[in-house]
């Protein structure tokens, strides 16, 4: 088998039919483009839950007379609070955040905005409680058992707002996923119809290929060729087109979110652990395309 | 070289045999015409033996191998032991004239130095050796028809199948591409070759093998076209 002359084949058999060349790379390259980006939704997610829940705390609302005067949580309501939290089963910690801190902290989320910062005052942010819990599913009762005593203004679970960002970020995710399936499809018929048409431009050469006594292998590798490389460059269009979306889209719209660490960062290496596998699903994936048609429509 | 055994080939489409209980054999190094009218069987016979075709029944045999039995894979062994031309000599427009010869050992993977050494001692053979470089259209239909030979014979096949090969060239054309196959038979390649043209095979007076409704129904050592027919 010599490499140079299959590679000519399947150069010229791409030039001849550029126009469906073209639209069959670039329909792969948006669906793989998709695939990775769910993906990197998917890689997001998971590495959000792994650290959030690590993070996530219930947290005991103090009212505004504890918040403006008990700094240390020194009077008897706030120190009580803290002994009856601390004696509770499944509690693994409780930390006092004074009026003061959480404004320091306010001030270290939102130091990018400095609009925002001129607006707030300390005595806007209230005192707490801040618990972690050994299980987040004891919540409720914690919440039970401590809303509306003296000194608590409300119990509130952060557990909740991620279920709720999560529950979101899955849809996205799923979504992304829907439509990658969808373009994926347009891409496979088009794949099909661009090698039935190559097929079909070279029939006098398969003629003389079967007829000379070719094996099959050979006289079918030039179009398999074609799809696969079709789906290799349509594989790093996508990966292209994901480091700009990186660059131009996502590093400037959730800049703030980075900032805050509410969302962990998207690195380049991210994009680049996904586009192995890309390129390996866009060439799979063309590659059995390209057998199955020359199976079904192409007499070789 | 060349046995059928009361080989018969129906189309599922048609209702009447294109072949119909054909017994024949070609001896290695033989010259043989199979004639007879249109739709008489010529070209399925032909196909049966490149395993284009398989037989509805009977076995046939081309150098040494049971072609209605050889399996999918092996089928490129037979083919590359096989010559065939053409009535429209099915050349490469896009590649030009040693090009096409090459591709033919090209597909079959032999490598570059035999290809460029027996390229062009195919073409002289064929008497192109000036027209290495031409491309197809460049080319009279008998030069295209010397072109679709050399490919066809330059892996040196045992047999070498034609397909009414003048069938669209003129009289003194014709004669050129005879003599040609000729000299390719003399170099012990058996030559089967359908055609309609009486005045072919009236002056080579070879062998004549006559189909009609897919029946052999003449089979005569040094024959011509025969009368009234
Ligand atoms: N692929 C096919 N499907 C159905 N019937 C066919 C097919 N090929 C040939 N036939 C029929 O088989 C018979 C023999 O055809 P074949 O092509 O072998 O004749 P032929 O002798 O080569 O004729 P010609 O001299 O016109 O080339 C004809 O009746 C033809 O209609
Ligand atoms: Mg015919």
């Amino acid at each position: 088998m010599r490499a140079s002359f299959v590679f000519g084949e399947v150069a010229t058999g791409l030039r001849r039919n550029v126009t469906m060349t073209v639209a069959m790379i670039l329909t792969t390259a948006i669906s793989l483009g998709l695939l990775g980006g769910g993906l990197l939704v998917v890689r997001t997610i998971d590495r959000m839950e792994q650290d959030y829940y690590q993070r996530v705390e219930t947290v005991v609302y103090l009212s505004a007379d504890i918040s403006a005067n008990d700094p240390n949580c020194t009077s008897s309501t706030c120190a009580t609070l803290r002994g009856q939290l601390e004696s509770t089963p499944g509690v693994q910690s409780v930390i006092f955040e004074s009026r003061q801190a959480a404004f320091a902290r306010f001030q270290r989320i939102f130091q990018g905005q400095p609009e925002l910062l001129q607006l707030a005052r300390p005595e806007a942010l209230p005192a707490s409680l801040r618990v972690q819990l050994a299980d987040p599913a004891r919540f409720p009762s914690i919440a039970k058992a401590f809303t509306g005593r003296p000194g608590v203004d409300r119990v509130t679970d952060q557990g909740e707002y991620l279920r709720q960002l999560f529950r979101a970020l899955n849809g996205l995710r799923n979504a992304t996923f829907v439509v990658a399936l969808i373009q994926a499809l347009a891409a496979l018929l088009l794949i099909s119809n661009t090698i039935q048409l190559s097929a079909f431009t070279r029939r006098t050469e398969v003629g003389v290929m079967r007829l000379t006594g070719a094996s099959r292998w050979y006289t079918q590798l030039p179009f398999l060729l074609e799809a696969v490389v079709a789906g290799v460059v349509g594989a790093v269009l996508a990966i292209v087109g994901l480091v700009i979306g990186k660059v131009a889209f996502v590093d400037r719209v959730l800049a703030g979110v980075f900032e805050a660490a509410i969302v962990p960062r998207l690195g380049y290496a991210d994009i680049f652990s996904v586009a192995p596998i890309l390129i390996v699903v866009g060439a799979v994936v063309a590659a059995l395309t390209g057998y199955l048609t020359l199976r079904l429509y192409v007499r070789i | 070289m060349i046995r059928l055994e009361h080989v018969s080939k129906s189309y599922r489409t048609s209702t009447r045999p294109a072949l119909d209980d054909v017994t024949v054999e070609v001896e290695k190094g033989e010259f043989a015409f199979l004639i007879g009218p249109s739709g008489s069987g010529k070209s399925t016979l032909l196909r049966l033996l490149l395993r284009e075709e398989l037989p509805s029944k009977g076995d046939v045999y081309v150098a040494d191998l049971n072609v209605s039995k050889l399996s999918q894979r092996r089928i490129p062994q037979l083919r590359q032991r096989v010559g065939c031309v053409f009535q429209d000599f099915r050349l490469l427009g896009n590649k030009t004239v040693s090009e096409n010869v090459a591709f033919a050992l090209e597909v079959i993977g032999k490598p570059r130095h035999t290809i460029r050494k027996v390229v062009p001692e195919v073409l002289e053979l064929v008497g192109l050796e000036g027209k290495a470089d031409r491309m197809p259209h460049e080319l009279s239909g008998g030069e295209q028809q010397r072109v679709a030979i050399a490919r066809a014979f330059v892996n040196r096949p045992l047999v070498l199948l034609a397909d009414e090969p003048t069938g669209n060239l003129d009289r003194d054309i014709s004669h050129e591409i005879m003599l040609l196959l000729e000299r390719i038979n003399r170099t012990g390649t058996t030559v089967l070759m359908a055609t309609h043209d009486h005045a072919i095979v009236d002056s080579m007076r070879r062998r004549v093998v006559e189909l009609h409704l897919g029946q052999v129904v003449r089979d005569e050592s040094r024959g011509v076209y025969g009368v009234g027919r």
